[in-house]
């Protein structure tokens, strides 16, 4: 059952809500889903999927770009709407046609809803059907409700009643919306959609039913492998299948046939392959995919067909013309080589590729169907939209002050605990020394704690740099569990006054499990204010490998519920890496975590923060 | 040397060339003068003057814009409120509740209360800019042009958010753009209405403590790298507003019952009708 449905504004201005789903939502799935999803570059990601406490929702969304308008459906996790997709589409399209910007209220607007959503359920319901139509036609309507009963929990009564049939339903209906409030309200809008959709079933089955029923025993024959491509396929493929069917029917399947029929199927091309994997999975996920490819598909269709006659017989002259006043609509099939471009270049310069495509993805997003101003060209379109994505993402979520904090800590009589982490040999012991010497500049008293316990030499280097700094060191030597060396430590701090622990750890890498466990425990057991990720900007593909498993390492074998992640960045060697600062990106684009300081050379003083504009700059360079 | 004579001799040729086009011109400018002792000089000077006086005035124009500037922006942490008390003052009422902003909301009217006055009233620019921390560079748009800035509060969930607020609050007064112009800043805690909410001076007291301590370790920072424009207050004393150099007020309001007086009054004075 759909929760809700909001439209609104870019701005923040809700334009209407549906009213008869009224159902109150738990938390706030909308602020959570623009907070963490649509204003981190996450938004070209198909849902989102929202918990809190007694409640689990999955976020739909669209954009219409021109407009500034968001249209989010939220629905319970555990149902799987088909429609929702479709139904967001319609809403959008419905209701651009009567937006208008001075205007607050469209109360009207709920009606036309209802009839959308009817049609919606109707199609859903329609294409679920079809699948069914193999058993006999009467049998049909009845799965249909049966099925309808399953989203409709406990409301099997009205489903029997609704069978009965006509005059009565609707007063019925009407009775028991009055009682039970809103969840009948959407029942008695279910019960037409259905009707109709039996009916269209009877209608179709004549046509249909041939294709359908062949369908079906090639399904049966083959344990259900290749299903289903009849439905997507126009009429060039149903002779072919006709045949292959009937052969199937009357060779009873021998082996050797059974790969001629395979054949064409797979000379059709990708459409098949995009849907043979769908098709193997639920069937109501299966009609899902078939909806959206089939839409899309003849959309892009459309715009290829147009956009490239237009291309070629107008020239130069018209896309001049275009230049000055200004195109249209900008269409996915117009932004594909500029994005294309950028995501190869943000790729040169060491973004990861997953990222890169993500991000790509976003930019599409938040620019489709937008109006291309005048004298601006795609590009220099495309390329503005990404500086902004770019700034947005490197600006910091959180207070990157720690001298800040670090005075809170002063104050409450604790010492401040950071404790680097991160894959062997990337320096967090020489960059450990260097937020040491930082921080003695700014009249804070430090403690270093070695809690490598694994490398050979580790304590010693440590002893090294602590003794040229001249501060206190911790040490409790080889062997010793980690977790327990830190945990004296801040203790030993606590006693002798230290203002910062800076906690070293052993290197590991990301897929060693009973490393990553006593970091786990190491980070537990003494709760640090801070816990550093240290990480080279060398690393390319890596960088999101690394942090994502560190993160994800971390809250697994946590055995808080509330599991410490990964605050912040540190990211070394970046005076070896020229212009190709791409993992810097990559870093704070999986995490989440601001990189608080950046290691630039090889003395002490070699500390900044990062310029999140010269990152920027370099980036599109 | 035979390159230098070469060279004059071209030149020499040029010159016979441009010969007739110069005699053309001395006979158009004849022609000109002659035109022009025809016209009565009392029509000359008319036209003079008009064109001296349009230009001063167009670039009066820019001028008295420039300085006089009606732009207000609204500003605060996300879930403070700023969409809600932007809409209200627009429209008088925040229509059917705002979600989390993603674009900065701007409008130039007169504000809903005064809208039944009669006489001119100037009408307001007012920004409302998002508040969620990514979206911060926004800010700096708008600011160069800013009459006014409200900075928005929460004034029930205060106290967990106090040391953001108090942040945010120092980077924007430590603005260039802000101390310079001194654009007066009007601190307003909203969601007064709810029975849990804080008092504004309990709330300007706090900030004006967490202010003091980011005083100190904003200036040991601004040596490393985050530059801050300015610093804020007097060293030696403990900080309150009164040391700024823009004038900073508190104001209660209430954005969802309508209850902006204060804000609304804040925006007249920098704003005149």
């Amino acid at each position: 059952m759909l929760e809700q449905l909001l439209i609104f504004t870019r701005g923040g201005l809700i334009l209407w809500t549906c009213k008869e789903l009224g159902n109150a939502l738990k938390g706030s799935p909308i602020d959570t889903l623009i907070r963490s999803c649509l204003l981190e570059e996450r938004s070209g990601a198909a849902s989102y999927n929202y918990d809190a406490p007694g409640a689990s929702y999955t976020l739909k969304w669209t954009f219409h770009n021109e407009l500034g308008l968001v249209f989010v459906a939220v629905y319970q996790r555990i149902l799987h709407l088909l429609y929702v997709d479709d139904l967001l589409a319609l809403v959008r399209r419905e209701f651009s046609e009567i937006y208008d910007p001075k205007r607050t209220v469209y109360n009207d607007f709920d009606e036309t809803f209802r009839q959308l959503r009817m049609e919606a359920e109707a199609r859903a319901e329609e294409l679920k059907k079809s699948k069914q139509m193999v058993k006999p036609v009467n049998n049909s309507k009845k799965q249909g409700q049966a099925q309808k009963a399953g989203f409709d929990k406990g409301n099997k009564k009205r489903e029997g009643s609704s069978a009965g049939g006509g005059g009565d339903e609707n007063d019925e209906g009407k009775g028991r919306k009055l009682e039970n409030g809103h969840s009948n309200g959407n029942i008695f809008e279910i019960d037409e959609p259905r009707m109709t959709a039996a009916v269209n079933g009877k209608e179709n089955t004549s046509s249909n039913f041939s294709a359908f029923d062949v369908s079906k025993l090639q399904k049966r024959t083959k344990g259900g492998k290749k299903t289903d491509t009849v439905v997507n396929k126009g009429s060039k493929v149903d002779p072919k299948k006709k045949v292959t069917k009937k052969n199937r029917v009357w060779d009873d399947a021998p082996p050797e046939t059974k790969l001629d029929f395979t054949d064409p199927v797979d000379g059709n091309g990708n459409e098949n392959i995009e849907v043979v994997p769908a098709s193997q999975g639920e069937s109501m996920m299966d009609v899902e995919e078939i909806i959206s490819s089939d839409s899309e598909g003849e959309e892009d269709d459309n715009v290829q067909k147009d956009s490239k006659p237009e291309a070629t017989k107008k020239g130069w002259f018209s896309s001049m013309f275009q230049s000055i006043a200004g195109k249209a609509n900008l269409e996915k099939g117009d932004l594909e080589p500029a994005l294309k471009a950028l995501k190869d270049r943000l790729m040169t310069k060491n973004v990861a590729e997953e990222i890169a495509e993500k991000l790509c993805e976003s930019v599409a997003a938040s620019l489709e169907g937008k109006k291309l101003a005048s004298f601006t060209r795609v590009s220099s379109t495309v390329q503005a939209a990404m500086e902004e994505a770019l700034v947005r993402i490197l600006t910091p979520r959180r207070s990157i002050d720690i001298l800040r904090d670090v005075h809170a800590a002063k104050e409450q009589r604790k010492p401040y605990v950071v404790v680097f982490v991160g894959v062997n040999g990337v320096g967090k012991s020489t960059n450990l020394a260097k937020v040491a010497y930082w921080l003695l500049q700014h009249n804070v008293s430090v403690m270093m704690a070695a809690c490598d316990t694994f490398r050979s030499g580790a304590v010693e280097q440590l002893r090294t740099h602590a003794r040229r700094l001249q501060i206190p060191i911790f040490e409790k030597g080889y062997e010793k569990d980690p977790a327990i060396v830190a945990k004296e430590a801040i203790q030993e701090a606590t006693r002798n006054g230290s203002d910062v622990v800076l906690v070293d750890t052993a290197g590991r890498m990301q897929d060693n499990e009973p490393l990553m466990r006593a970091l786990s425990k190491l980070i537990y057991l003494n709760n640090p204010d801070l816990v550093l990720f240290v990480g080279e900007a060398l690393v390319g593909n890596d960088a999101v490998d690394q942090l994502s498993k560190f993160n994800q390492k971390l809250a697994d074998l946590s055995t808080s519920s509330t599991p410490r992640l990964i605050d912040g960045i540190l990211l070394t060697k970046f005076d070896t890496i020229d212009d190709k600062v791409g993992a810097a990106l990559s870093m704070v684009y999986i995490s989440g975590a601001p990189v608080m300081f950046v290691g630039c050379g090889q003395s002490y003083t070699d500390l900044k923060k990062l310029n999140v504009k010269s990152i920027v700059k370099t980036l599109l360079k | 040397m035979e390159g230098m004579e070469q060279w004059k001799d071209q030149l020499e040729q040029l010159k016979i060339q441009l010969e007739p086009w110069k005699i053309q011109l001395e006979q158009w400018l004849h022609q000109a003068i002659e035109y022009l002792d025809q016209i009565p000089p009392i029509q000359l000077y008319a036209a003079i003057a008009v064109l001296f006086i349009s230009t001063l005035l167009l670039f009066s124009i820019r001028l008295f814009k420039r300085t006089k500037s009606n732009t207000i922006v609204l500003t605060g942490l996300s879930g403070s409120g700023k969409t809600v008390l932007f809409y209200v003052l627009r429209d008088g009422s925040s229509h059917q509740g705002t979600v989390t902003s993603m674009e900065p909301n701007e409008g130039t009217f007169v504000l809903n209360s005064e809208s039944n006055k009669k006489g001119k009233i100037k009408s307001v620019h007012l920004v409302d800019v998002p508040g969620h921390s990514r979206l911060r560079p926004k800010l700096d748009e708008f600011l160069p042009q800013a009459a006014g800035i409200v900075f928005v509060v929460d004034a029930v969930e205060f106290l967990p958010s106090c040391p953001s607020v108090s942040e945010y609050l120092y980077d924007i007064l430590t603005k260039a753009s802000v101390v310079k112009k001194k654009i007066p800043v009007l601190i307003c805690c909203n969601k007064s209405d709810k029975v849990t909410a804080h008092t504004k001076e309990f709330i300007r007291k706090q900030i004006e403590k967490e202010i003091e301590k980011l005083r100190a370790s904003r200036s040991a920072i601004s040596a490393a790298d985050i530059s801050n424009d300015f610093t804020l207050g007097v060293s030696g004393e403990v900080f309150s507003f009164t040391q700024c150099r823009n004038a900073v007020t508190v104001a209660d309001a209430s954005g969802l019952k309508g209850e902006v007086a204060q804000v609304e009054q804040f925006i007249r004075e920098h704003v005149k009708p």
